[in-house]
């Protein structure tokens, strides 16, 4: 019979554009201690260690072992995980399946991006089936720039609807003391005049580049009561994946595909007994590369009607002191480690469970919540975390 | 913690990481095509008789093998949306940062269900629109680099 | 269009394609890392950090004790001169190599002072007279070579002493 399992520590880096005063190794050390921490744990009660980012943006096949000291994998089992952008997020399931199977009792998993030290447009084309991507120097932005586009066709949404949440992003990023961006942002029009990148996305609609490390321990039910009188309960986690859409790996053009994220929400909806998300969860923390993926989020996780998602926008919904709160960490429009942004994701959503998020914390009490990934082309990581089960 | 070194040393590494892609059967028939006729050709899969692109053995509508039933496509079609770059970007293919000046467009390939994406050779924005008519332009000479070489852009037409 | 390396097959009817792949990377080497590049170029001098815990001393440098979990900070200078713990030697060239020509010497050399040996290059010497546990002195290269890498070390050359037991 599978063991119930929670969340007991959390720990995440300061993330930053450039940090050139620590290795790749160092900054992964940065998450795990504080992680240790905040489960009041040594690294020596730790049963095993899984670590993940995206493989080649740093350039460093099998980053993992040159970092076993560091990640405190010394003598211990583990896996590191590359599945692309949804590495933050199959580190924690992969640790889930383990330790709810009574394979270990305490895991630590912990993920990391430092995307000074390489060029992620170029490893993704690089990532590219070389039949297509070569001669395409198009990295994810092109993908997102026609996702974009494919939502103003169907949802009739504006550009104005799209600066409004990366207007929340930055409202929650400023409240956040880990964000890497905290522009200070006041309206819709320093976006839409901030400088275009690939029509029709703009500077300000896009993701950053960011260092940074996450680092999350999770223990079995009955650990969990002698480490913490807080835990998160892992209720349920998924992943599915796809293939690229005729036309781009983030968008169908044509209207007529089911999505991952729409399967991913159905299955574990159907297996939680969720049938109305909207009222039975409270909030999530989605991987929003864009301002406009955002909107597109909502109508997949069946927060409101397909082709709708900008209406949610408009009335002030998904704020942090609204009805229903997306990212109120300011999400991935403002801090971007790839590898470690799904991590991240989780820890907020424990944070916001706990009442523990501060200054970003949520004005509606919390007690369920989802984390979500995204990776190309379009897989999709679901993380469904309770106050109690 | 240790006090502070009197600077940071970044260590690089540029060495080019040398690999043979094999492009397997398939491709390969459609690079040779394009090398020696000027042609575009792809199966038809033998189950859901849609056309499968890029042509591969195994038909990504129904997960089936395609089989061999190999047509040829028109190199003529309608674009259905349109993106261009305003910032350089790094190709590891160059091993250097290209500004992208060509547009960029999503292609319904006329008498298919082919979506291809490629450069359009109109250079001027205030020219781009919806639903404007393309064809393809070949390389003349020194073709045989794949389809992406081969093809320079796609060029508006008058229709 | 084509200015990236395109090879053109022409007679061939399965298509392979000789590409690479060209991303740049930069690694910061972090704090001790930076001080141990530093001592390299600049006074050729060895440093390793210590370990007061477990009483250990690794070279080159690491900020976290493997056996501790331990944050470290106390540098300390190491000899020049070493043991040779084992070696290798590769006869055929690769494009990844750190220096030019064939065959390389590799070998594992511990520092007198430190208590793990790290991979290097071994250079005056013939394959035939290796021997493990043989001693090893560091050859810098001339100060408008060294740059603050590993490389500043131009290789390992074997030197009088007793032919070491350990290993």
């Amino acid at each position: 019979m599978a063991r119930r399992v929670a969340i007991v520590g959390v720990g995440q880096t300061y993330h930053k554009s450039h940090r050139p005063d620590v290795s790749q190794m160092e900054l992964v050390n940065e998450a795990v201690r504080p992680a240790l921490a905040d489960a009041q744990l040594r690294m020596k009660d730790i049963d095993a260690v899984y670590v993940g980012n995206m493989e080649t943006f740093e350039g460093i096949y099998l980053p993992d072992h040159s970092m076993v000291d560091f990640s405190g994998a010394y003598m211990k089992p583990g896996f590191k995980i590359a599945s692309g952008g949804t590495t933050g997020a199959s580190i924690l399931e992969e640790a889930f399946h383990a330790v709810s199977a009574g394979i270990f009792d305490k895991v630590l998993v912990a993920a990391f991006e430092k995307q000074d030290s390489g060029d992620s447009t170029g490893a993704i084309t690089a990532a590219t089936t070389p039949a297509w991507g070569k001669g395409q120097a198009r990295g994810a932005i092109h993908e997102f720039a026609k996702q974009a586009l494919s939502y103003i066709k169907h949802s009739g949404a504006t550009e104005e609807h799209a600066a409004m949440v990366r207007v929340k992003a930055d409202k929650g990023a400023c409240r956040n003391p880990y964000s890497h961006l905290k522009l200070g942002l006041k309206s819709v029009d320093e976006i839409l005049s901030s400088e275009p990148l690939e029509y029709p996305l703009r500077l300000f609609d896009f993701c950053p580049q960011s260092c940074g490390a996450c680092a999350i321990i999770i223990a079995t039910e009955e650990e969990v009561r002698k480490i913490t009188n807080k835990p998160v309960w892992i209720a349920d986690t998924i992943c599915v994946h796809q293939e690229i859409f005729r036309a781009g790996a983030f968008c169908d053009f044509t209207d007529k595909e089911r999505y991952s994220q729409e399967i991913a929400a159905e299955r574990i909806y159907k297996r939680n007994g969720i049938t109305n998300p909207y009222k039975e969860i409270d909030m999530a923390e989605v991987y929003e590369p864009s301002d406009w993926e955002e909107m597109l989020i909502y109508e997949l996780f069946g927060l409101c009607p397909r082709n709708e998602g900008w209406k949610l926008v408009e009335k002030g919904i998904t704020e942090i002191e609204g009805e229903w709160p997306v990212n109120p960490s300011g999400g991935v429009l403002s801090s971007n480690p790839i590898g470690a942004t799904p991590t991240v994701r989780i820890a907020e959503c424990v944070l916001q469970i706990r009442g523990e998020a501060g200054e970003h914390q949520c004005t509606k009490d919390i007690k369920t919540a989802f984390a979500t990934a995204l990776g190309g082309p379009n897989w999709t990581s679901m993380i469904l975390l309770k106050r109690s089960l | 913690m240790a006090d502070e070194p009197q600077e940071y040393i970044k260590v690089t590494y540029t060495k080019p990481r040398p690999y043979r892609w094999a492009a397997g059967e398939y491709l390969s028939r459609l690079y040779q095509e394009c090398r020696d006729n000027k042609k575009l050709m792809t199966v038809r899969c033998q189950h859901c008789k849609q056309h499968v692109w890029p042509p591969a053995k195994v038909c990504g509508r129904c997960k089936k093998l395609s089989g061999n039933d190999w047509v040829e496509v028109s190199d003529k079609g309608t674009v259905v949306q349109f993106t261009y770059t305003n910032f350089p970007m790094f190709d590891p293919h160059a091993g250097r940062y290209i500004t992208e000046e060509y547009p960029f467009a999503t292609i319904d390939i006329d008498d298919s269900e082919i979506y291809w994406v490629a450069r359009l050779e109109e250079k001027d924005k205030s020219k781009l629109k919806t639903g404007m008519r393309v064809q393809a332009v070949w390389r003349e000479e020194d073709r045989g680099g794949g389809l992406d070489h081969d093809i320079l852009y796609f060029r508006t037409i008058e229709e | 269009m084509s200015e990236r390396n395109v090879e053109i097959l022409k007679d061939s009817d399965r298509f392979v394609f000789p590409w690479h792949l060209s991303i740049p990377n930069t690694y910061p080497a972090g704090v001790v890392g930076s001080k141990f590049l530093i001592e390299l170029r600049d006074n050729k001098k060895i440093k390793g950090i210590k370990c007061p815990t477990c009483n250990q001393v690794y070279v080159p440098p690491s900020s976290i004790c493997k056996y501790c979990f331990g944050e470290l900070s106390e540098m300390v200078e190491v000899s020049d001169k070493g043991t040779l713990l084992t070696y290798a030697i590769a006869y055929e060239p690769n494009s990844v190599q750190p220096v030019e020509g064939s065959p390389v010497i590799y070998g594992i050399v511990q520092m007198d002072g430190a208590d793990n040996g790290f991979v290097h290059m071994l250079g005056e010497v013939e394959p035939e007279q290796l021997e493990v546990g043989m001693r090893v002195k560091a050859v810098f290269k001339p100060k408008k070579d060294r740059v603050a890498s590993i490389l500043d070390i131009k290789y390992f050359k074997p030197i009088k002493g007793k032919v070491s037991q350990k290993g």
